[in-house]
């Protein structure tokens, strides 16, 4: 190890202020630092200092994903099996899963890379590991048979447009996993707006998600009944929550979902309070579109609270994307608003227009936008306070 | 009584505490008094180098208020006058000695009625500097009208000299001192204890006891007072270091200078952490030496989260209590984002298995590089005020006066915000950026 610290030491000096290769020193720092842990001293401020730091916080965040990955590629091969009729064991069908996954993974970080790498080049500010967690969220929003090239440019544009435009991590206003998601929703809307199914499967290979099925149903029924009457996938209550239906990689299985969030949240990484208040706010608007569900025709207010969390991307969205901390609100009082919100939002979206079954990524950058107004009023208040004071 | 229960905050578990006895003095031949520890002021020597001065005699003044001038702190021989860049006094060193060593020109008494004759009598001991006042933590301006006087007995900071301990036997110069520093407001005079401490105090029916619970940075004059007086616009507070009571006690009942305080020397660096009788001013020397558990240390004068970077050649700030001694460390851990944990780990966050556990070595390791902020609720965890930090950060970067104004910056000093840098995953000096906002308003008016 004393040797490649050497070598690193070494090579070091090349990339300092003035020498040849000054302009990639963002690379070398995060190459130095990857490997050995800074020996960076506390110089102003306090002379001791927390072991937490943000690699290790964007580590644990991409931790918490891990599992989701894992089940995903099996989910990918175990619905493959099935489209096909055959039985295949555990292994073979996480294999088959990760032919797909893998190069979807591979793709998104070598986007991402290029992007931050570049920007951190040309700004000279340090290369943030935020992007490895925009980079590890992004493959699990996308349906497993998506084309690379199509993932290609909505990472790009997600990192450049939804963070690097408005100065890079800190100071993004939308989340950039969501906004390559919400960019390659617009721009390839064939593959990707989650009406017909995402899944692998023989060539032509076609069926509804769970969510298009109260959108588009052949004659008027109940959410409950119509998923009941599904034939092609098991859409009962208990299957929605472990996963084995078609969707994006990551957001089938609630409870490595809900762990991981139950992780995040432990290690103070997260905040509970948006997640918490997200969940809330949709229970309450499913709730009041129960009741208001025998005056209309559409079958999408008579989703129960419980099935609005399971299908979809609700879960998923909430944990990892709702509660990213920058793009969010920064005030305690604002992250219930703000999570509250997009509960709301979410079922409204999902519901009231069935042109977009899922709405759980539209709630969430509408939330991202206004996640600043909602700290202005209520710092706002605490400015009152504090005149009413003066007065 | 009033009592406040914070909840936020956290009591960092360091190693190297002191023990529970007080050694003799260690020989002190030269103390020193820094112009530097002082904010805001203009010195102007009274005194050459190689002048012979006794205890309490004038050695500088304020430019800016020339009333205010600060004392001797030892009789002796001015044995020199140290410069920085254009001529700023850095330090002023006197050698001790030791025939004429409690000897001074002015140990008059005086009967003092109202809140002139109070101040009257400090200006005229060249007292005064004792005195210091919130917002912008510097010497009180004399003419000021302060809307209460508050003294913190309950000493929070890591490895912070306990009170109870180093004050038990100054019972009658700690209430002589606070029956004169009433005279100094038309308020209240506020005193902070720990609960259970300093119990005779509430016999004194002109003071006003806030008993104080929870984690540091509750015993901090900010936080204090933002619970129960907080700071607005254009108001002033004054306040004295507890370790001064004593000396300020003696100035009013005998009419001496005594800069003799009880100090800690502590920390994970230092072999045997203890109390000290010591002074203001004393050489960091004298109790460093042999005294170290290993060669590369950063020894700080003050506390550890708000001390100050000093060599074995240097002196203790005037207003601090205690030496901190860290080791200097540059380990570099082979992929040390992704360590398990264990005792070799500190963190307020849930982020390594088994830390925190035992008293922790802490080094001047940064423990992470600089990046930008990401805020995931870390500060907040540690702040127990109620100001929106994030957001009079920002205003203070956009160098927005008006908002700094309005979000509660007079309410703040460095010390109130020490722990969010502690805990601070980007590493963002908050107090640094606290202290640029103070000092851009303070030179703007």
């Amino acid at each position: 190890m004393n040797f490649l610290k050497k070598i690193l030491a070494k090579s070091g000096k090349l990339f300092e202020e003035g020498k040849p290769l000054s302009f990639a020193y963002p690379l070398w720092e995060a190459t130095d630092t990857i490997l050995f842990s800074t020996d960076s001293q506390n110089k102003s401020g306090p002379h001791i200092r927390d072991n937490m730091d943000i690699k290790r916080t964007m580590f644990f965040v991409v931790i918490a994903l891990i599992p989701c990955y894992l089940f995903g590629a099996y989910n990918i091969g175990y619905l493959y099996s099935a489209a096909m009729g055959v039985s295949s064991s555990v292994m073979s069908n996480f294999i088959l899963g990760m032919t797909y996954v893998l190069p979807i993974l591979i793709v998104t970080f070598i986007a991402g890379a290029i992007c931050e790498i570049t920007f951190a080049v040309i700004r000279k500010h340090e290369i943030n590991e935020g992007f490895l967690v925009s980079c590890a969220l992004i493959p699990l929003t996308m349906p497993p048979d998506i084309p690379l090239w199509q993932l290609f440019i909505g990472t790009s544009f997600g990192i450049i447009i939804g963070k690097e435009i408005f100065g890079g991590v800190g100071t993004n206003v939308f989340n950039p996993a969501l906004t390559a998601r919400a960019f390659m929703y617009f721009a390839f809307p064939t593959k990707i707006s989650g009406e017909k199914v995402w899944a692998v499967g023989p060539d032509g290979y076609t069926g509804a998600t769970a969510l298009s099925i109260p959108a588009n149903p052949s004659e008027y029924d109940t959410a409950t009944n119509l998923f009941n009457q599904a034939t092609q996938f098991d859409f009962s209550t208990l299957n929605l929550f472990w996963g084995l239906i078609p969707g994006s990689i990551g957001e089938t299985n609630k409870l490595l979902i809900l762990l991981g969030g139950i992780f995040l949240i432990y290690c103070g990484i997260a905040s509970w309070r948006i997640m918490m208040a997200s969940v809330l706010g949709l229970v309450f608007t499913a709730g009041l579109f129960n009741l208001l569900a025998e005056y209309s025709t559409n079958a999408m207010l008579t989703i129960t609270p419980l099935q609005h969390i399971l299908i979809g991307s609700f879960l998923f969205g909430t944990v990892f994307m709702a509660s990213e901390p920058v793009t969010s609100t920064h005030t305690n009082k604002g992250r219930w608003i703000y999570g509250f919100m997009i509960g709301v939002l979410t079922v409204i979206i999902r519901s009231v227009n069935p042109a977009y079954p899922e709405g759980v990524m539209l709630a969430i950058l509408i939330m991202n936008m206004f996640a600043p107004l909602i700290d202005y009023y209520i710092v706002k208040s605490n400015i009152n306070m504090r005149m009413s004071r003066n007065a | 009584m009033l009592k406040i229960k914070v909840k936020k905050g956290h009591n960092i578990n360091i190693a190297g505490v002191a023990s529970r006895e007080i050694f003799a003095p260690q020989k002190n031949n030269t103390v020193s008094l820094s112009p530097e520890n002082f904010r805001y002021i203009k010195p102007k020597l009274l005194v050459k180098e190689n002048d012979i001065v006794k205890l309490g005699d004038p050695i500088f003044f304020d430019k800016l208020s020339p009333d205010v001038k600060w004392p001797a702190i030892a009789s002796g021989k001015i044995s020199k006058i140290v410069y920085g860049e254009r001529r700023s006094i850095k330090e002023i060193i006197f050698s001790i000695d030791t025939n004429i060593e409690n000897e001074q020109s002015n140990s008059e008494k005086k009967k003092l009625g109202n809140k002139d004759d109070v101040v009257n009598y400090l200006l005229e001991k060249n007292m005064w500097p004792f005195i210091t006042q919130r917002p912008f933590n510097k010497v009180a301006n004399p003419s000021d009208k302060p809307k209460c006087i508050i003294v913190s007995l309950a000493n929070t900071a890591p490895l912070s000299v306990d009170y109870n301990f180093t004050l038990a036997s100054n019972k009658d110069s700690l209430v002589s001192a606070l029956l004169n520093l009433k005279k100094l407001t038309e308020g209240k005079l506020f005193v902070a204890v720990n609960p259970g401490e300093f119990d005779y105090l509430s016999d004194l029916d002109f003071i006003d006891i806030i008993q104080v619970e929870g984690p540091h940075p509750s015993g901090n004059i900010g936080v204090i007072l933002n619970h129960v007086n907080p700071i607005n616009k254009k108001d002033v507070v004054w306040t004295v270091q507890g370790h001064h009571l004593p000396i300020l006690g003696k100035l009013f009942s005998d009419g001496i200078f005594d800069p003799s305080i009880t100090i800690n020397l502590s920390g994970p660096a230092v072999s045997n952490p203890s109390y000290f009788k010591s002074r203001i001013g004393a050489s960091l020397e004298s109790y460093c030496k042999g005294n170290l558990s290993t060669d590369q240390v950063r020894i700080i004068s003050g506390d550890v989260l708000t001390g100050k970077e000093s060599t074995m050649n240097e002196y203790l700030g005037f207003y601090h209590s205690s030496i901190s001694i860290i080791e200097e460390s540059f380990d570099r851990s082979f992929v040390g984002w992704l360590h398990p944990g264990g005792s070799s780990k500190y963190s307020v966050f849930n982020a390594y298995l088994g830390s925190n556990k035992s008293p922790y070595n802490f080094t001047t390791l940064q423990n992470g590089s600089h990046r930008a902020f990401v805020p995931i609720e870390a500060w907040e965890k540690v702040f127990p005020m109620n100001i929106y930090i994030n957001a009079l950060l920002r205003s203070i970067e956009a160098n927005d006066f008006e908002e700094m104004e309005q979000l509660g910056i007079y309410e703040c000093d460095e010390e109130d915000v020490a722990l969010c840098s502690f805990v601070c995953p980007s590493k963002t000096d908050v107090g640094g950026v606290i202290r640029k906002g103070l000092d851009t308003i303070y030179f703007d008016k």
